[in-house]
């Protein structure tokens, strides 16, 4: 059964944790002190006892991830933290960074004594200027108190680039060029930030670090289950009576984090689908909520734990309309360098539109499913795929749905849609979107 | 020899090196991994097109060839035996074909389209793209030379690869993102880089195309010819593409010594000029009325009547961009045959440098570089200055000592300079000292051309170390090699004659020079072999057609010293030199071969060793080092742009003119190339530009005795006190020091 013990909202409860002084009341800094005082491989041998599984989606495991940074280069070694949380539905980071940015500081000087770093970069989200501004006051308290040590934490806003969230798009991006990626290998433990091993981590992660230092890897494992130890921050969005972020053990159920936590779905409407990690992810069925959310129990279900963004769908939504705001979305944020993702993302839109439009054939779905097949797997990124598991999945699991667009004269949702509560249209940007799809 | 690692491509098993691609090591084993953005002359891979997907036993996913490297047991398989292969490759065709407009018919690259070629192997037969597909206006001119059409463009970045990466302009960028992801030119200026052309062979579809090249040909009705680029003295190897006996298009040719097939837009886009309105193509002799045409028969006449009525007091002046043999036939008739020794030659390479041989491409292997003299590498020899970039970007030092460079020398300081370098205090010159691979550059007039470096290179013990070399890039093409022959012809002691009685000009570079038309105005009569009336017709008594080289057979030596062979791609619109020359001859009693072969034959016999013309071959070799042998020690003379700025008057700036690369007789025939060529500007120093009160961007005036010049300002922050700088194309008739002010 889910505990409620917290790790990363630890204290945000009663105590206003942006402040050093109060953070510091609820132990803040002692990790950092203990770690200063441990042999930096004491600290790594520490965090990979722990199993400390990444929280940015793939869950590599941090020390395994450390492990692979090349010796002895004559170059620095870089610690980047990716803030960069674009995926539709997830905001955990965002709250890490609001309410305890001094736990990520705090694991981010942990962290750069365990790799032998003392340059380290957090590359936040452009949008995210509050967290930025928070996080940046924090780090000035910290500089001030003396804690720093020598390590420089760089704060980078980046301009709103979903693909910056791809590490290696990151780096070109911190480097200073077109946020795209780069081809792996090499990958970024050998040659990351100009050319030097580069660590890099999800925000969740590097704050869960100082947790490990405190409780030990011992204690740190009994959280969770013991494939992937501690809690994360689950950020339930959609149709779910009660929408916002949870810390919860890993290996708490769909269920559990929608129905006890979350309050069921919003004004008792009946559970359609669930989208388990972020909009990127394949989607669950009503009947499949009953595995746990930890990495591998996920993806043995056939989706992905991602960023641990739970969207609720309920049963007045168009999975037609579902999955083309996804494709729109994907499309929006392709970066164009490879073939691919920059053209299969339009043409996905394109036979989205015209199924929602209930102008196509039904050979149309066949060639929305190939298209996706010849998609999948073969771009430079991740992006590629993100922008295919949707569609693909609502197509296999929802497919008299897309039918019905086919056969009838066009979407059964027409007036009653929820999806507006899912997923924002991409229109909402500030900066309007040319035309590309053409009629 | 490294360990090999073992593999099997498609089933059959191959060895390589370490390190090597997956592209590479299937072409070992005789299997095509088909690219679309693979260039490795372009830097890393990008693996962007994803045309190269392959499957290797052991991961799950098809994989990009371009972007790894071979291990150890390794089992490849591309679309031949893989079926999962083959879809991938024909997905991404189908992904690229997308929104390609498919209008082979009408595009220029039909017929020649790596994108045609490889859709007909592994594409899909037909569409199934039914919505509408991008559109873009097109073409857009990038340039006046280069025409962008983004429709047709599939996104493989080789063209701002190029940019970046290899000609370092920064001018073509990739702006948006996604579907929306389109080429431009950096804030939408014109793509002015030397080397622009490059992107046109790079591109791999017919999205970057040539506007002189537009509707030209096709690949069925052109034949391209290989020969050798006269533009400048690399030498960059080319084939001329004809149609109908006319030359359509240069291409570069990968000679991976000299150019890695990398040429300029010089060498790239001047060839309209063998059509140029002023083009000579019959003789021409001056009347009572002006020149009027002739006979061939009556040109000969009068010649050989000038030429017997001026014995010896000939004097021939040669530009260093004709054939050996030309130069050689011309020295066998004036020389051999009156007794014409007297000449104004070509500023010739110093022998002494043939101790410091070195392919040009041993400058990118270099882990330090120093460039002497007043000229920048890119004016003279513009592919050098490619070598020296990927040397720089391979980690090498590059230390540039002239009036604008690291390190500072007033115009002509160059010789001095070498002097310090060889002084055992000179830290730089300990630096060339201890490194392994050092390469010294002579780029700029004086020097006695290359004399100095090579000096330089001696002390330095540059002649021990096979990684170490010195280059002298000349200001002709093949100025060594026709000084030689020229005096190869005859042994004899020249001596200037006076009075003139005959000037013979042989070539427009000679015939361009003002040194030159300053002796025609001396001499009784002049007879000049020209292409161009407008050079020769103010001040010529018989104009005799000349040939373009690429018109011409013979050969011609570039600034390394390799002999290399020129081929006519076009016949000539009249009787090439040699053909007249032999006749001339043999009217007083030369006996000359009327072709390039004949003529070689002998000459080789005295100036080669007889290295035979076939062992030239399509890339020719370099020949090996030959001993140090210490040159001519410098005139003690001191040259007009050594003499020290008068400190007292402030006014004053030496001026300092360079010839641009995109200048002469037959750039200025090709409109298409005049925004190419020097702005009218003036570079001034910023300290001397402040005490001026003058701002980039002004207008001046540039003045000396009588004359005056307005140009734009340009203020350098680099440029040493006390010069001002101008192309010599706008610099007319301004004496060695002017004043620099403020148009009123």
């Amino acid at each position: 059964m889910a505990s409620n013990q917290t790790l990363l909202t630890a204290g945000t409860e009663d105590r206003d944790l942006t402040r050093l002084e109060e953070y510091r009341a609820v132990g803040g800094y002692e990790a950092l002190a203990k770690a200063r005082a441990l042999e930096p491989q004491a600290v790594m041998d520490e965090i990979t006892a722990a199993t400390l599984r990444g929280r940015g989606g793939a869950g590599f495991p941090m020390g395994r991830k450390a492990s692979l940074l090349a010796k002895d280069t004559g170059r620095p070694v870089y610690l980047v933290v990716n803030a960069d949380e674009s995926e539709p539905g997830a905001f955990k980071d965002r709250d890490v960074m609001r309410f305890t940015p001094h736990r990520l500081i705090e694991g981010c000087l942990i962290t750069a004594h365990g790799i032998g770093s003392t340059s380290v970069f957090i590359y936040i989200r452009g949008e995210y200027l509050h967290e930025f501004e928070v996080t940046r006051a924090a780090l000035e308290e910290t500089r001030k108190a003396g804690l720093l040590a020598g390590v420089t934490i760089v704060l980078h806003r980046g301009a709103g680039a979903y693909i910056c969230g791809e590490e290696t798009a990151l780096l070109e991006s911190l480097e200073g060029s077109r946020g795209q990626p780069r081809p792996r290998p090499p990958f970024p433990p050998v040659t990351g930030l100009y050319d030097a091993p580069t660590q890099i981590n999800n925000v969740s992660t590097i704050a869960l670090v100082p947790k490990v230092l405190e409780l030990g890897a011992a204690e740190f494992a009994k959280i969770g289950v013991p494939s992937a130890p501690g809690t994360a921050v689950f950020s339930l969005s959609g149709n779910v009576a009660q929408p916002g972020n949870y810390e919860r053990p890993l290996g708490t159920t769909l269920r559990e984090l929608i129905y006890d936590i979350g309050g069921g779905v919003a004004n008792g409407r009946e559970l359609k689908a669930v989208i388990p990690g972020g909009s990127s992810v394949p989607v669950l069925t009503p009947d499949e909520i009953d595995t746990p959310m930890d990495y591998d129990s996920i993806q043995a279900a056939g989706s992905f734990f991602g960023s641990a963004a739970i969207i609720v769908v309920d049963d007045r939504c168009c999975m037609v309309q579902l999955a083309l705001r996804a494709a729109q979305f994907y499309m929006h944020e392709s970066c164009g360098k490879c073939t691919p993702c920059r053209v299969g993302t339009r043409w996905l839109v394109q036979l989205l539109t015209r199924i929602e439009a209930g102008e196509a054939a039904p050979t149309d779905l066949e060639l929305l499913e190939n298209v996706c097949d010849r998609m999948l797997g073969r771009s430079l990124c991740a992006l590629g795929d993100f922008a295919v598991y949707p569609v693909s999945s609502y197509l296999r699991k929802y497919r008299a749905e897309f039918e019905a667009h086919v056969t009838g004269a066009g979407c059964p949702f027409v007036g009653e849609s929820s999806i507006e509560g899912i997923i924002a249209p991409i229109a909402q940007h500030a900066h309007p979107v040319p035309e590309v799809v053409g009629g | 020899m490294a360990d090999l690692v073992s593999l099997t491509v498609d089933d059959r098993p191959v060895q390589v090196l370490p390190g090597t691609g997956l592209v590479e090591a299937a072409q070992a084993a005789g299997v095509e991994i088909p690219v679309f953005c693979y260039e490795p002359r372009l830097g890393p891979p990008v693996g962007a097109c994803r045309m190269c997907l392959v499957e290797i036993e052991g991961i799950p996913k098809l994989q990009a060839g371009c972007t790894l490297t071979v291990q150890e047991g390794m089992v490849i398989r591309t679309a031949a035996t893989s079926e999962k292969a083959a879809d991938g490759q024909e997905s991404t065709l189908e992904f690229i074909l997308v929104n390609h407009p498919l209008d082979c018919p009408v595009c220029d690259k039909g017929g020649e389209c790596p994108l045609q070629d490889l859709t007909f192997r592994y594409g899909p037969g037909k569409t199934r793209m039914t919505f509408p597909k991008l559109t873009f206006d097109k073409p857009i001119p990038v340039s006046p030379l280069i025409a962008l059409d983004r429709e047709r463009c599939i996104l493989c970045y080789r063209c701002t690869r190029f940019s970046e990466e290899v000609s370092e302009d920064g001018l073509l960028v990739a702006v948006n993102r996604g579907a929306r992801s389109l080429i431009a030119t950096f804030e939408d200026e014109p793509y002015r880089s030397p080397f622009s052309g490059n992107v046109v062979e790079l591109c791999p579809v017919g999205a970057l195309t040539s506007t002189l090249y537009r509707f030209e040909g096709r690949p069925w009705d052109i034949q391209n010819v290989p020969t050798v680029c006269t533009g400048c003295p690399v030498g960059c190897n080319v084939s001329a593409t004809i149609r109908e006996g006319k030359v359509k298009r240069i291409l570069s040719r990968n000679h991976s010594e000299i150019d890695r097939g990398w040429l300029c837009d010089k060498g790239r886009f001047t060839y309209p000029h063998l059509r140029a309105r002023d083009r000579v193509t019959t003789p021409l002799r001056r009347g009572r009325e002006g020149l009027r045409e002739v006979t061939w028969e009556e040109a000969l006449d009068t010649a050989e009547e000038l030429l017997r009525e001026a014995g010896t007091a000939v004097v021939t002046a040669l530009s260093g961009s004709e054939t050996t043999e030309i130069a050689y036939a011309l020295g066998r008739v004036l020389r051999g045959g009156l007794g014409a020794h007297s000449a104004v030659l070509p500023e010739a390479t110093s022998d002494a440098l043939d101790a410091f041989r070195l392919p040009l491409s041993a400058i990118a292997e270099a882990e330090l570089v120093v460039i002497v003299g007043d000229d920048p590498v890119v004016e003279r020899a513009p592919i050098v200055d490619l070598w020296v970039k990927e040397a720089a970007r391979r980690g090498a030092e590059v230390v540039t000592c002239s009036p604008g460079g690291d390190v500072q020398t007033s115009p002509g300081g160059g010789a001095a300079l070498c002097g310090e370098l060889a002084e055992r205090g000179s830290k730089l010159g300990k630096r060339l000292r201890a490194a392994e691979r050092a390469v010294l550059v002579w780029s700029g007039p004086g020097g006695g051309g290359g004399a100095r470096i090579a000096e330089l290179a001696h002390e330095l013990g540059f002649a021990e170390k096979p990684g170490c070399g010195a280059f002298h890039l000349p200001s002709t093409p093949n100025g060594h090699a026709v000084a030689a022959a020229w005096s190869a012809a005859a042994d004899a002691e020249e001596a200037g004659p006076a009075p003139i009685k005959l000037l013979v000009v042989s070539g427009d570079e000679a015939a361009a020079d003002p040194g030159v038309r300053a002796l025609a105005e001396d001499a009784e009569h002049v007879v000049v072999i020209t292409m161009f009336q407008e050079l020769a017709g103010g001040w010529a008594d018989l104009i005799l057609p000349a040939t373009a080289s690429l018109e011409r057979d013979g050969t011609t030596m570039n600034l390394e010293g390799r002999l290399q062979r020129l081929r006519r791609t076009v016949p000539p619109p009249c009787p090439d030199e040699l053909t007249w020359l032999s006749e001339l001859g043999a009217r007083i009693g030369v006996a000359l071969a009327p072709d390039a072969a004949g003529v070689y034959a002998e000459l080789a016999e005295r100036l080669f060793r007889d290295l035979p013309l076939e062992d030239l071959g399509l890339q020719a070799p370099l020949p090996a080092r030959k001993a140090y042998e210490a040159p001519a020690p410098a005139t003690t003379e001191v040259s007009a742009a050594a003499t020290a700025t008068p400190e007292h008057f402030v006014g004053e700036l030496k001026l300092q003119r360079y010839a641009a690369l995109f200048s002469g007789p037959a750039v200025e025939r090709v409109p298409e190339l005049r925004f190419q060529r020097p702005e009218r500007e003036v570079e001034l120093s910023a300290a001397d530009a402040e005490r001026r009160g003058i701002a980039s961007g002004d207008t001046v005036l540039v003045r000396s005795n009588g004359t005056s010049v307005e140009l734009r300002a340009r203020v350098s922050r680099k440029l040493i006190e006390g010069v001002a700088r101008v192309a010599g194309e706008h610099a007319g008739d301004l004496h060695a020091t002017v004043e620099v002010v403020k148009a009123p």
